[in-house]
C-alpha cells in the first residue's frame, strides 16, 4: 500500500512542475494566442539562473529563487517586447518560427556561459520524512506545497485584483479589453513576465531532484504543450488538472508498467482523450 | 466636438475610407447611415485608435486623436460600443458592467453612482447581475455592451449597429433608451441600417457609401430625401 501512496507523491510532485510550465504557457497562449515554444528555454534559463545566484554568488535557495523569477520575467518582457510586439500583424506563422528562434537563442547563449554539461544543484531541503513508511523527501512535499501555493496565489490575483481581470478579460475578448480602454502592451507584458516567473520557480523547484543542463527544457516543453491541449488551449484550470494528469499517468505508468515508457504515456493519453473530446478538457477559453 | 478632416484608412491596397470629413457637435445624435460594408465600422475603429489612419485628421475637443492609444481616447471620453457587443462571456453582467469602469477604477464612489444610473437606464440588468453574459439573450447582451461602455463615462458614445440580430419590440426598446441617454447629456453618433428608426431619433445624418460620406443633412432633409428613402427606407 506504501508503494502506491508513494506513486501518488510522486505524481503530485510530477503533476506540480508540470502544472506550473503549463500554466504559464497556456496564460500566454490564451491572452495572445502565441504558441511560446521559448517557454521551455524561459524555464531553463530559470534553472541556471538559480544555479548561478546559489553556486557562483552563494545566496540562499529562497534568495536565488526570487531573483531567477525576476530574471526569468524581464527577459518574458523582452522576447515580448523585442520579439512577439514587432510581429502582432504578422500571419501566425511567424510568432513559431520567432518562438524557436527564441528557444535556440537561449540555449546557445546559456552553452556559452555554462557549456553543455549536467550539473547539480543542492538546496537546503534535503532531510526525508517518514510517516509510518511512507517516505517522502522534503524538496518533493516542498515543490507540491510550492505549487499549490503558486495556484492560489495567481487565482486570487486573477480573480479578486482589477490588473488580474484585465489578463481575464484579454483573454475572453481581445477586442472588449480594447474598447473599456485596456492597455494590451501592459497586458502582453505582464502576462509574459508571469509566465517567465512561473517558469522559473518551477524550474528551481524541480532542478534539485533532477539535473540542470541546456536542453532540460526539451521534454517539460512537450509536455506542457501536451498538457495545455489535454486541458483546452487558454484554459487555467485546465493546464493544472492536465498537468495532474500527466504527473499522475507518469508516476503510475512508470512504475506498474515500466519506467522505460514513462515519457511516451504522455503522448499516448493526449491521443486518447483528443479521440475522446478533441475541444479538450476545460475548453472555454481562461477563466 | 469631434472632428475629422478628409481621412483615410487602407487595409493593403484596400481604401476603406476615402476622404472623410464630418462634424459632431456637443449634444447631437447623429446617424451614419450605410449598407454592409459601407465603412462605418471601419471609421468608428478609427475614430477609437483602432485602426490608424493613413491620411487626414481626427480632433475631439480640439485634440488630435491620430496616434494615439485606443486606452488614452477611452480615457479622453470617446466610447465604442461595438457591432457584435465584444463582451467578456464568461464573467458576469456585474463584473462586464464594472470592466467598462476601467478607465475610472481609482473612483469607486463615482463608478458606483454610475453603476445605479445605469441600472436605472436598464433595470433588468440588475436582476441578471450574477449570470454570465454569455447566457443571456441578444437584447439583453446588447443592454450590457451599452450599460458597459456607459460605465465608461462616455462624452461621446458611438454606438455599431445597436439594432442588429434583435427582434422588432427590443429594436424599439434600444432605440427609445439611446433617445434617453442623448437627451441626458451623452453626445451620441450612431451607425446604423434601421435606416427609418434611427432617423427618427436623430438630430443630424450621414450616408455612407463604398467609404466616402455621400450624403449629409438634418433629420427632416434626411427623412424627406427621395434617394435616402429609395435606398434605406423603402418607401
Amino acid at each position: 500500500m506504501n508503494l502506491f501512496f508513494q506513486q501518488i507523491i510522486n505524481g503530485l510532485t510530477l503533476g506540480s512542475i508540470y502544472g506550473l510550465v503549463a500554466l504559464g504557457l497556456t496564460l500566454v497562449y490564451g491572452i495572445l494566442h502565441i504558441p511560446n515554444f521559448a517557454h521551455g528555454a524561459l524555464y531553463m534559463v530559470g534553472a541556471f539562473m538559480s544555479y548561478f545566484f546559489m553556486v557562483d554568488l552563494g545566496v540562499h535557495y529562497w534568495l536565488a529563487m526570487a531573483g531567477s523569477a525576476a530574471v526569468v520575467a524581464i527577459l518574458g518582457v523582452l522576447c515580448e517586447r523585442l520579439v512577439f510586439h514587432p510581429l502582432r500583424h504578422s500571419p501566425p506563422i511567424h510568432d513559431k518560427i520567432a518562438a524557436i528562434g527564441i528557444l535556440l537563442f537561449l540555449e546557445a547563449l546559456v552553452q556559452m556561459f555554462w557549456g553543455s554539461d549536467f550539473r547539480r544543484m543542492s538546496s537546503p531541503f534535503t532531510g526525508i520524512m517518514n510517516f509510518d513508511g511512507l517516505i517522502i523527501p522534503e524538496q518533493r512535499l516542498l515543490i507540491i506545497a510550492g505549487a499549490f501555493t503558486l495556484v492560489f496565489a495567481l487565482q486570487m490575483f486573477l480573480r479578486k485584483t482589477m490588473t488580474g481581470a484585465t489578463i481575464i478579460a484579454m483573454a475572453q475578448s481581445r477586442e472588449g479589453a480594447f474598447l473599456v480602454g485596456i492597455d494590451a502592451n501592459r497586458v502582453a507584458m505582464m502576462t509574459f513576465a508571469i509566465s517567465g516567473a512561473l517558469a522559473a520557480i518551477a524550474a528551481t523547484l524541480y532542478a534539485p531532484i533532477n539535473l540542470v543542463y541546456p536542453a532540460m527544457g526539451h521534454l517539460v516543453i512537450m509536455k506542457a504543450f501536451v498538457i495545455i491541449i489535454l486541458g483546452g488551449m487558454g484554459s487555467i484550470p485546465g493546464a493544472i488538472a492536465g498537468g495532474m494528469i500527466i504527473g499522475f499517468a507518469e508516476a503510475f505508468g512508470g512504475f506498474y508498467i515500466s519506467t522505460a515508457y514513462k515519457d511516451i504515456i504522455a503522448f499516448g493519453l493526449l491521443v486518447l482523450i483528443l479521440s475522446v473530446r478533441p475541444q479538450g478538457l476545460f475548453a472555454k477559453g481562461a477563466h | 466636438m469631434l472632428q475629422l478632416n478628409n481621412v483615410d484608412i487602407c487595409y493593403g491596397s484596400f481604401k476603406a475610407l476615402n476622404d472623410i470629413s464630418m462634424v459632431v457637435d456637443t449634444g447631437e445624435l447623429v446617424v451614419l447611415l450605410g449598407a454592409n460594408g459601407a465603412g462605418k465600422s471601419s471609421l468608428f475603429n478609427a475614430i477609437s485608435g483602432l485602426h490608424r489612419p493613413s491620411a487626414g485628421v481626427i480632433e475631439f475637443e480640439g485634440r488630435r486623436l491620430n496616434g494615439v492609444k485606443a486606452s488614452t481616447i477611452v480615457s479622453s471620453g470617446v466610447v465604442q460600443c461595438a457591432e457584435g457587443r465584444k463582451l467578456f462571456p464568461q464573467m458576469t453582467v456585474l463584473q462586464n458592467l464594472m470592466m467598462g469602469a476601467f478607465v475610472h477604477r481609482r473612483d469607486r464612489a463615482g463608478n458606483r453612482k454610475r453603476l445605479n444610473e445605469v441600472l436605472e437606464l436598464f433595470p433588468i440588468l440588475d436582476d441578471k447581475a450574477g449570470e454570465p453574459a454569455g447566457s443571456l439573450s441578444g437584447g439583453q447582451q446588447q443592454m450590457v455592451a451599452i450599460g458597459r461602455a456607459m460605465m465608461s463615462r462616455p462624452r461621446l458614445l458611438m454606438l455599431d449597429e445597436p439594432s442588429l440580430g434583435l427582434a422588432p419590440l427590443v429594436v424599439r426598446q434600444m432605440f427609445e433608451t439611446i433617445k434617453q441617454i442623448n437627451s441626458l447629456g451623452t453626445t451620441v453618433l450612431l451607425a446604423e441600417q434601421n435606416a427609418f428608426a434611427a432617423l427618427k431619433i436623430a438630430h443630424r445624418a450621414y450616408v455612407m457609401e463604398n467609404g466616402r460620406l455621400v450624403m449629409e443633412g438634418d433629420q427632416a432633409t434626411m427623412l424627406g430625401n427621395e434617394q435616402v428613402r429609395k435606398a434605406y427606407i423603402g418607401a
